[in-house]
């Protein structure tokens, strides 16, 4: 129905002519230029990704530190240190820790000893030693003990 | 390396990959860059056509089964290109459903690599007046004589369909060339 050959209008009886031209050497650099494009695009998509890949992870690490930044860092700048500095009053942290700090290096095995011992002797030095039997023997409970001093 | 198989075999090689496609580029370059130009009619939107065409051959030549010849392959990514162009160009005017045909004929008109005399101007512009199906089926029947079958893998169409297009496009020009020609002066 829509064979070639039943069509011969006008126009078709001039040869077809491209009227068209390209710039003066236009197809001579055509291949060098394509393929700087395509290195350029090669390059810019490897680096898209790399950013593609590392997305995820710099996103969890820019909310972290924004959840750091908003809440736990003000927390501890401003709450905190009004409670701690309560509780210390005037003492600083530095002389704290010398307070409490024990020169193990200086201190030896006999010192340690008596350090340990000497309070304790003094004790039962004064302690009767037939009381101390006596009161281990009776088997009293602590009401019982307590009811026997008062008495 | 001037067969469509040697540049295919050339192009799974990586060492020759880059030497085999220039090949490919040389060859094809002209008929690519004569088919786009018929669709978008300006220099300037061809070379941008072109080498956006070429770039997707490099990046999809990996896929290319053979199924049907290099040469329709090719001219079906740069048909797809070329409508993907004119169709982001009337997104971007907005305005208008024959907004892609006006842009055509304005587009006609403003490039200057355009030698025709006035006759070919209004047959130019006869063709640019028609719905994008059959403005591609007459040029690649009217000025580069595809046969329908190969033209029927390069659109994706059935012959018959194609034939029928053409038809239409035909006539469509006939009559704009005869309601315009008379106001050529001798």
């Amino acid at each position: 129905m829509y064979e070639e050959e039943n069509i011969e209008p006008d126009f078709m009886k001039r040869p077809p002519k491209n009227p068209f031209r390209t710039p003066d050497s236009y197809f001579e650099s055509l291949e060098d230029r394509i393929m700087g494009n395509i290195k350029d695009q090669t390059k810019k998509s490897s680096s898209t990704r790399i950013i593609r890949f590392l997305k995820p992870a710099l996103g969890i690490a820019a909310s972290i530190t924004l959840v750091y930044m908003l809440a736990y860092y003000p927390i501890n700048k401003f709450l905190l240190k009004d409670t701690v500095q309560t509780e210390l009053t005037d003492t600083t942290g530095t002389d704290l820790l010398n307070d409490y700090s024990i020169n193990i290096a200086s201190i030896d095995d006999n010192s340690l000893i008596n350090a340990i011992f000497t309070d304790e002797t003094n004790i039962f030095a004064e302690t009767n030693p037939d009381e101390f039997l006596a009161y281990l023997s009776t088997g009293l409970n602590d009401v019982e003990i307590y009811s026997e001093i008062q008495n | 390396m001037t067969n469509d198989q040697q540049i295919l075999d050339s192009l799974k090689d990586p060492s020759t990959r880059e030497l085999a496609f220039r090949h490919l580029i040389s060859k094809y370059k002209e008929r690519l860059y004569w088919h786009i130009r018929k669709i978008v009619l300006n220099h300037d939107d061809t070379d941008d056509v072109l080498q956006n065409t070429f770039i997707k051959i490099w990046n999809g030549i990996g896929s290319f089964r053979a199924e049907s010849s290099l040469f329709t392959w090719l001219y079906r990514i740069a048909t797809n290109e070329s409508i993907t162009f004119l169709n982001q160009r009337k997104r971007k005017a907005m305005s208008g459903l024959n907004d892609e045909n006006q842009f055509l004929i304005d587009n006609l008109e403003s490039d200057s690599y355009f030698d025709g005399d006035e006759w070919q101007m209004i047959l130019q512009k006869a063709i640019a007046t028609l719905p994008e199906k059959q403005r591609l089926v007459f040029n690649l029947k009217y000025f580069e004589e595809i046969k329908y079958e190969e033209m029927s893998q390069i659109l994706e169409t059935s012959v018959g369909a194609l034939k029928a297009s053409y038809h239409h496009a035909v006539k469509k020009v006939e009559e704009y060339v005869k309601s315009h020609e008379t106001r050529i002066e001798p």
